[in-house]
């Protein structure tokens, strides 16, 4: 049986501990085994978009590490997080002939969960079941920072019993991005509000992403304005099995 | 900190008549460059062959530009390089004073916008009036241009009808053909009697030194033909190495731009036309600077506006609200500006780069791929300029207190143990501030709290579980059945679907088809210069502006058709030969001789001979080589600067008819 590593991400940590647990029942489900490695923390991203690179190459420093002696391709179920690894972690440590190398290293492992399962798995059906309707939001980086798109769209057609819907200019972006939602809370609040429009024209209950940043951030909007539509990570989605 | 800009932000968002007036420019922007790049199916290549060619342009910027000018000198053209806005400046007052200019018609340069030439010139009393209608708009409103390519984005009409009547004293009306028509008028004056032209360059051809501007009006045509001298002013980074480089560039700008196949009128401009004296003037202000430093990137851009249209910032904003610690109005807004502001003019500019989530919507969009969303975090960690050793800091533009909490953060993620506590600290406080529910109501001055809840931390992370049981939760294995009978979702990244174009082989119907679409009438005939004697016949029309050798004048005499070779800007229509047709975008070719009987009429007529419409641009634009200044021409004469609303003849031609000779390959 082959082993992945589980790069959780510290928002799915702290914030959303159930998406990690379904992300490891789906890998069981399909024969894979899943490591933890324990020292893991953040990838760093937050500090490196906001422009804090001596800080995000401590964190990715501290992460090649962890990683490094790891067995396995790591998966995680956020498009931003691979997005980080795969691109920014060369860019961190670009003309650095020590670490640029082991962080090449690291990013050629790195895989979105979904981009796993169909890429690397060649799993276009998990055996999950679903009642009702489903709309998706592309995550900015899954879509355009990792050019996954194909991959959650296919395992989400292929859940039994779900009927999916369009979302309205999808590929817009829901107003997270890390500290402008926090720095700009004013422009984050107006791209929320266009997307929870959008989602409330699809007529669906449950809208599915690929990144905790969105979830958190489209949820939030949603509790604030008394909505009753759910937010849900694609993994636990896959996890309702139809056995 | 950066309140102003928050304020400036705010401001923006709360005002209704400009958010209606973004939407529309983002939506129908949007819409019609995903329409207009379905009829080349293989962009994607063509913007990484784009990339190429203008990474190899500024790698090599000091070859091509010497050659650029060597070229332009041959041509007769007199170049000036300035270091910077002040050098550009007294160029351009120099060569005023030395020609007593009293009066300047400009065409749209955004270098222009960049020096604040404008401002300079009236404090010598020198009048500038802006053409391109947009700009014209702004202009009249003592305001900056809001958007680089549609500069009176942020307006809608009721506001450009109310400044016509309060300015241009005619009686408030909110048609905007009326509102157009008075500003061709006025400035038609401007135009016959202007001392010099000033104008912008899209490109520079190095290879032959063309000078290649774009415009949908008309204006760009009648400031580099019409005034004694023309001005060009250029970036120095704007270089193309050869006109085959060019045709792909050009395939893409207007797409990209207006979502144009071809712009209304591409001119390539060589030497002066007779009596006319021509400069060109070469900026680097900070240009150089950005080329030796991590930014570099930025300067393969081609000014399209493409990632404006795209960006959700500036869909909030437009570019009056991307301002500087001075609160200046930055000159280029959007994406592209949030790197090259700072860029160019430093540390006033540099916490524009914060406002982005790094959607990647722009980068998406950039005919030349340029990695946006990267530069713009270059930006944020200092790296604007290599001229001092160390970046002037790191997290520009950040509140002190987040940046404190990422650098706290960024401590703890490098402690695993301590992480982990801090994670159960987090929680107990979580809990303690939301004992009742799951979300957290955090007060608006946290930003987070302004227009969403937060969730409670867990009560148990995700590696507490691991640690307790290892997360052997479900044991049950799926075995997936048979794994290619499954249907996979198309990909939808890039939102534009690729239509194959039916494949045409008639160049004669294809031209037909494009040039009726954008308002151009084609006939078809053996025998030109009655048919279009009938058609003036018609029309009521019998004075002709003739180019020589286009038409049999004896039979125009025997029709009574009074026609001249001498240029007359009264006579209502212009009857010019053609050099080429292009079939993909219904275009015609004019060159010298019918330069100004193709743009003053109102009628344009063009007899065109079937052989020679060519497939596409590629095919035709080395026969502008010998050529003192040729333009292809796209249709009539057209703007949308007035609420994106698409209005025919503004400075050159309302109409044009092409008359296609079938008589020789018959």
């Amino acid at each position: 049986m082959s082993t992945v590593q589980l790069f959780i991400t510290c928002l799915t940590d702290s914030f959303f501990p159930h998406t990690g647990e379904a992300v490891v029942n789906v890998f069981h489900r399909l024969g894979i085994d899943v490591d933890f490695a324990r020292e893991q923390t953040c990838c760093g991203q937050p500090q490196f978009n906001a422009g804090l690179r001596e800080e995000a190459r401590a964190i990715a420093e501290h992460t090649i590490k962890v990683f490094e002696n790891a067995k396995g391709d790591i998966v995680t179920p956020s498009g931003s997080c691979a997005h980080h690894f795969r691109h920014n972690y060369l860019e961190l440590f670009e003309g650095d002939s020590l670490w640029y190398p082991r962080a090449k290293a690291l990013s050629e492992r790195v895989f979105e969960f979904t981009e796993y399962i169909v890429d690397k798995l060649n799993v276009t059906d998990v055996g999950a079941t679903w009642n009702g309707l489903l709309t998706y939001h592309p995550s900015c980086h899954t879509l355009r920072g990792i050019n996954v798109d194909r991959q959650p769209r296919t395992l989400l057609q292929n859940v039994q019993g779900a009927t999916l819907v369009e979302l309205p200019h999808a590929e817009e972006c829901c107003g997270f991005g890390g500290v402008m939602s926090v720095e700009h809370p004013e422009l984050s609040a107006e791209w929320l509000k266009r997307k929870i429009s959008n989602l409330e024209m699809t007529q669906s209950p449950t809208l599915v992403v690929t990144d905790a940043g969105c979830l958190m951030h489209i949820a939030g909007g949603l509790n604030r304005q008394k909505k009753k539509q759910k937010v849900i990570h694609i993994a636990e989605v896959l996890n309702n099995s139809r056995e | 900190m950066s309140t102003f800009f928050r304020d400036r932000i705010r401001e923006s968002i709360n005002n209704e008549t400009l958010q209606t007036a973004l939407d529309n420019n983002t939506e129908r922007r949007l819409k019609g460059r995903a329409l207009a790049f379905e009829s080349i199916p293989d962009w994607r290549e063509r913007r990484q062959r784009a990339h190429r060619i203008r990474a190899d342009v500024i790698e090599h910027l000091d070859e091509y530009l010497a050659q650029f000018i060597a070229k332009s000198e041959e041509n007769g053209v007199n170049i000036h390089r300035a270091r910077d806005a002040a050098e550009a400046i007294q160029i351009t007052l120099n060569i005023a004073s030395q020609t007593s200019a009293r009066l300047i018609a400009k065409s749209k340069s955004m270098v222009s916008e960049e020096i604040e030439l404008n401002h300079a010139l009236e404090k010598e009393n020198i009048r500038v009036v802006e053409t391109d209608l947009g700009e014209y708009i702004v202009q009249l409103r003592h305001e900056r241009p809001s958007h680089i390519i549609t500069p009176a984005a942020h307006l809608r009409k009721e506001q450009v009808a109310q400044l016509f009547h309060e300015k241009l004293g005619i009686p408030y009306t909110e048609d905007i053909p009326t509102l157009t028509a008075t500003a061709r008028k006025i400035l038609r004056e401007v135009f016959l009697t202007a001392d010099i032209g000033i104008s912008g360059v899209n490109f520079g051809v190095a290879e032959t030194g063309t000078v290649c501007i774009v415009t949908n009006e008309g204006n760009g045509r009648m400031v580099t033909n019409i005034p004694p001298v023309h001005i060009a002013l250029m970036g120095m980074e704007r270089l193309a190495p050869n006109l085959d480089d060019l045709s792909l560039l050009l395939s893409l700008l207007p797409r990209s731009a207006t979502g144009q196949k071809l712009t209304v009128y591409t001119q390539f401009l060589h030497k002066p036309l007779a009596n006319q004296t021509r400069h060109i003037i070469i900026l680097d202000n900070g240009r150089s600077r950005i080329r030796n430093s991590p930014l570099k990137e930025s300067l393969y851009c081609i000014r399209c506006g493409a990632c404006l249209n795209a960006c959700p910032v500036f869909r909030e904003l437009s570019g009056h609200a991307y301002i500087g610690r001075d609160l200046s109005i930055a000159p280029y807004p959007g994406p592209i500006g949030s790197i090259v502001s700072p860029g160019l003019l430093g540390g006033n500019f540099v916490h524009l780069a914060q406002a982005s989530s790094l959607c990647g919507a722009c980068k998406d969009a950039c005919p030349v791929d340029i990695d946006l969303p990267k530069l713009l975090t270059r930006v944020r960690a200092g790296q604007i300029t290599n001229e001092k050793k160390k970046p002037e800091g790191s997290g520009l533009g950040l509140t002190w207190t987040t940046k404190l909490g990422l650098q706290i953060y960024a401590r703890l993620a490098t402690h695993p143990k301590l992480y982990a506590a801090s994670q159960k600290f987090a929680s107990l406080g979580s809990f303690l501030f939301s004992p009742r529910s799951q979300w957290m109501r955090l007060p608006a001055w946290t930003g987070w709290g302004y227009s969403k809840d937060m969730p409670r931390f867990a009560g148990k992370t995700f590696r507490e579980s691991w640690e307790k049981n290892s997360l052997i939760l479900n044991e049950k294995k799926y075995l997936p059945h048979d794994k290619k009978d499954t249907p996979i979702a198309p990909n939808n990244s890039m939102h534009r679907p690729d239509i194959l174009r039916e494949s045409n082989t008639d160049r004669i119907k294809q031209f037909t088809t494009e040039l009726s679409a954008l308002g151009g009438q084609v006939y078809q005939t053996n025998t030109p210069t009655q048919d279009v004697i009938e058609f003036l016949k018609s029309r009521g029309l019998s004075n002709i502006l003739l180019e020589p050798n286009t038409l049999d004048e004896s039979l125009l005499q025997k029709a009574d058709i009074e026609f001249t070779h001498k240029v007359d800007p009264k006579i209502l229509v212009g009857v010019t030969k053609a050099i080429c047709g292009l079939a993909d975008t219904g275009s015609v070719l004019e060159a010298d001789s019918s330069l100004l009987a193709s743009l003053l009429p109102e009628i344009h007529i063009a007899i065109l001979k079937s052989q020679d419409i060519l497939p596409s641009l590629p095919d035709a634009i080395n026969l502008v080589k010998d050529k003192k200044s040729a333009v292809f021409i796209t249709g009539p004469s057209r703007t949308a600067d007035i609420e994106m609303t698409l209005t025919i003849g503004v400075h050159g031609p309302k109409e044009i008819h092409v008359f296609v000779d079938d008589s020789i390959s018959r």
